[in-house]
């Protein structure tokens, strides 16, 4: 009985603590909110202000993934391409125009023989990374090591125009006969038949140049894939250290025979995923961002304080819808154009803004001979559509649904905007989602998919390499085809095997534009898009813009040093409330 | 217990083997590995190259067989592929070989090499959080229990358990590391003591479910162990409460942690793979990842062949250690 005045007398206490517990919380929350850290809305750093190029800094770049190997001669994918063009150089090279220049080469090759035979003279004073001057010989011993059936590189099929090229890959001839070193800075190759992509693969990372005696040391002590680990090139850069899925670090090569100014460093990191990225360069903690993740991306689209510092650029790559042309209904050219028609692509760029561009032909727009109006383009007009679904004998549609084979959500998404254009001219699409391991080995067979989510990148900047390997009946076999729509058309094959051989350039981009207008108008591919790539580098950082065909080209980067801190507050007053 | 030791030891490997056989047989159910690894570029030519240099134009069997070590080589890009004599060699897992990584180009054994001490070195750290954060929260609560702070804890623990990685990951990043600043933005650093900053918000994220469940556990067993006699017995003899709880009642509690531990090995460098993800922390979870996206079968074969041994292992290890902790446990088969 005692206890129920004590009770009472404690009541208020409590609740008072109570509201006052309360209370703090809540001021501190409000304390915490009003002084909570924004996200920087503009760079955090600016250059020193130097006009002319300087050397010295560290330079830092990030990709997604690993970097497989730094041995050229296996470099087939995008990231370790970027690395090994900071440490070789090849024979040819492009510039910013996307036009071949010499590398190594003192000047362009010198023809002969009807297009079948190139003469190169090599430049004086190019030296690879251990000091020795780069000979005729360097070049021929490491294209036959490319080309060696105990190396297996992936590149071997660009290189085996080269006369003899086939034997010596099977291991049947002890040199490729092709191959003629005449003296220490001549050396000529011979082709089978003539093929102006010859020069094209000799620009590829495969080509890329490595000193004999290092390769042999290198393979005795520690085995084939030791020169990926410790690579001695002649590019600008030298190899310093890897840490494996990390990074990276390369210094920069003092007798390079382009001397200028550049970064003492570069550091490439890997495994660093697009959304780490883009929030680390935002920071300052990365000095180029390439593909920022798509939050990013609409931010510094939107951004005045960044416009001077991203491009987008477009790449070198169309994606399309792959039609099967033996299976029915996409054996009639009428259904395959009908869709062409039908598909609505002005949908896609809405739906990612800034990402992707209508892509009306096979040539992505930085191509020739791309041309915007092209009789044949490929386009959405609904009425045109129903017109060749009449002509095909359809005029009430399809009877049953058509299966488009895709890789993943993202192509999901977009089948599914198309669905219900085609479901306008009385076409049922079912998707059928499969991994990417499927989906390849699959739509590489003959008569399996009727029609089928579908892409290419350029291996080279050469219509050759959209058309030949794509759409010429040469490219089909019964597993693995890389004319993944089976089209057969002896016009355009005769057309591609007259342009690849021709010498003059103007009579092959002719040709080649006869071939790109029958491609678009016969439609095998109902082409979709060309995605845009989006690069934003720090106002210190100089000489960068995006490169046609490299993509990430570090090589002419220098920094504008010390960078500065700034505070944020003046990209606020520049914008306004 | 040596006679249970063995017994369980085999019952191991058979289940290593037939996970490994499953597992084997799968990789080329989903697809081919030799067009998968060389990507929708490849020429047919490329993957008939490729095949042929990775012994993967011989029948499927066959290439386990190899791969098992019970049959000569089929890689003819091993060095043990040709003896010195001529003759055919092995190049299986009984020879200790687990192949090249079609991607990587380098062999399996330094790919895992390079990648397993720093996925060690994040599940160490996250089992010393978990230890850390669990057990002492665990026994506050249960010294404090049904007061407030209890109520706190079990609420957090709640929490903890529900969260997801791929929920407090992301936002512990955006917080922490982007916003505020405290910790690196993901990745692994360059030096030894820059890993261990690298690796601090990733084992914590990847501590918050294992604590969680150890504070929970532990309140509930130190609760009941309190409740024992030789406990009471204690206090009555005047022993000080803080003696009491740390000499008797922990050790007793601790046991149900030790099983939990050992289970949760297997799962901590499991669990790491979404973690690895979000932080792009370059160990053997992302490895996991990306091996299985491009069907680099030696590198699935071998992760999966770990995976399977850190499994056995920690359930091995988890029942010495309840025996040697408890002397009424006798490990018998």
């Amino acid at each position: 009985m005692r206890s129920t005045p004590r009770t009472e007398r404690r009541r208020p206490t409590r609740w008072m603590t109570g509201a006052a517990a309360l209370i703090a919380a809540a001021l501190l929350l409000g304390w915490v909110i009003a002084n909570f850290p924004r996200a920087p809305i503009g760079p955090r750093y600016v250059g020193a202000g130097h006009q002319t190029p300087r050397a010295g800094g560290t330079f830092i770049f990030a990709a997604g993934s690993n970097i497989h190997t730094l041995d050229p001669h296996f470099a087939y994918d995008t990231l370790s391409t970027a690395a090994c063009r900071l440490l070789y150089d090849g024979l040819l090279d492009y510039d910013y125009d996307g036009n071949m220049i010499p590398g190594l080469a003192a000047e362009l090759p010198k023809m002969s023989d009807g297009g079948r035979s190139f003469r190169f003279t090599l430049r004086n004073g190019i030296k690879f990374h251990n000091g020795r001057e780069i000979t005729a010989e360097d070049i021929s011993w490491s294209l036959h090591r490319l080309l060696s059936e105990r190396i297996g590189s992936p590149g071997y099929p660009f290189f085996k125009s080269i006369q003899g090229a086939p034997a010596y890959h099977r291991g049947e001839a002890d040199r490729v006969e092709g191959i003629v070193v005449l003296d220490e800075k001549t050396i000529e190759f011979h082709l089978d038949e003539a093929d102006q992509t010859f020069l094209n693969a000799l620009a590829m990372p495969f080509s890329y140049p490595l000193a004999k005696e290092h390769v042999e040391k290198l393979e005795q002590a520690e085995g084939r894939d030791a020169v990926g680990r410790h690579p001695v090139g002649s590019g600008p850069f030298t190899f310093s250290r890897w840490e494996r899925g990390v990074q990276v670090e390369f210094e920069r090569f003092e007798e390079y025979w382009a001397p200028q100014a550049r970064p003492d460093r570069m550091i490439f990191l890997e495994n660093i995923s697009s959304d780490v990225a883009s929030a680390r360069f935002r920071n300052g903690d990365l000095d180029v961002v390439y593909r920022p993740s798509k939050v990013t991306r609409l931010f510094l689209r939107a951004s005045e304080a960044w416009a001077p510092y991203r491009a987008e650029s477009p790449s070198a790559s169309v994606f399309a819808l792959g039609l099967n042309c033996e299976l029915p209904p996409f054996d009639d050219v009428h259904v395959r154009r009908a869709v062409a028609f039908a598909l609505d692509r002005s949908k896609l760029e809405r739906l990612d803004p800034g990402q992707v561009i209508a892509a009306t032909q096979i040539l992505p727009p930085m191509l020739a001979p791309h041309d915007p109006e092209l009789p044949t383009r490929q386009g959405f007009d609904l009425e045109r559509a129903k017109e060749e679904m009449r002509l095909a004998g359809f005029p009430d549609g399809l009877i049953e649904p058509v299966t488009l084979w895709v890789r993943g959500e993202g192509e999901v998404r977009a089948a599914q905007l198309f669905q219900q254009d085609l479901k306008a001219i009385g076409i049922e699409i079912e998707l059928k989602m499969v991994s990417f391991a499927t989906y390849l080995k699959e739509t590489g067979r003959p008569r399996v998919a009727q029609a089928a989510f579908t892409g290419w990148h350029q291996d080279f900047p050469d219509p050759s390499n959209f058309m030949d390997i794509l759409f010429h009946s040469r490219s089909i076999h019964p597993e693995n085809s890389e004319n993944r729509s089976f089209y057969r058309n002896p016009k355009l094959d005769a057309i591609l095997d007259r342009a690849r051989p021709e010498i003059d350039r103007e009579a092959r981009l002719a040709l080649y534009a006869q071939a790109n207008a029958i491609l678009a108008d016969e439609a095998p591919w109902a082409f979709l898009y060309y995605p845009i790539d989006m690069f934003a580098w720090q106002p210190y950082v100089k000489g960068f813009r995006p490169h046609p065909v490299w993509l990430n080209e570090y090589r002419n980067v220098w920094l504008d040093l010390p960078r500065e801190r700034v505070s944020q507050s003046i990209y606020e007053q520049e914008t306004g409330p | 217990m040596i006679r249970f030791i063995l017994l369980r030891a085999m019952w191991g490997v058979l289940v290593i083997m037939s996970v490994v056989t499953v597992v084997f047989f799968l990789i080329f159910v989903a697809g081919d590995p030799a067009v998968t690894v060389l990507g929708p570029q490849a020429r047919a030519e490329q993957i008939a190259d490729f095949k042929a240099k990775k012994g993967l134009d011989q029948p499927v069997p066959a290439q386990f067989l190899s791969y098992l070590g019970v049959m000569p080589c089929v890689r003819k890009d091993s060095p043990k592929y040709e003896r010195d004599d001529g003759s055919r060699g092995f190049c299986g897992i009984l020879q200790g070989d687990l192949g090249e990584s079609y991607s990587h180009h380098e062999s399996v054994a330094a790919v895992i090499g390079h990648r397993l001490p720093r996925t060690l070195l994040l599940a160490s750290l996250a089992v010393l959080f978990e230890l850390i954060i669990g057990l002492s929260a665990g026994v506050i609560a249960a010294l404090r229990r049904n007061r407030w702070s209890d109520t706190l804890i079990m609420f957090a623990t709640f929490v903890g358990i529900s969260l997801p990685t791929y929920v407090t990951g992301p936002i512990s990043l955006l917080l922490f590391a982007f916003l505020l600043g405290w910790f690196p933005f993901g990745g692994y650093g360059v030096d030894p003591l820059d890993h261990l900053y690298h690796a601090l918000l990733p084992s914590l994220i990847l501590a918050v479910a294992g604590a969680a469940t150890y504070a929970r556990v532990m309140r509930g067993e130190l609760i009941e162990t309190l409740r024992h006699d030789h406990v009471r017995t204690a206090k009555a003899k005047g022993m000080p409460m803080s003696r009491v709880v740390i000499k008797h009642a922990i050790r007793n509690a601790l046991l149900p942690i030790v099983t939990l531990i050992g289970l949760s090995l297997p799962f901590l460098v499991g669990g790491a793979i979404i973690t690895e993800k979000i932080f792009a922390w370059p160990g053997l979870g992302l490895l996991t990842i990306e091996s299985i996206e491009s069907l680099d079968a030696p590198v699935i074969m071998a992760v999966v062949l770990m995976f399977g041994v850190a499994v056995q292992m920690g359930n091995l290890l988890a029942d010495i250690a309840v025996a040697a902790l408890d002397p009424r446990i006798r490990l018998e088969d």
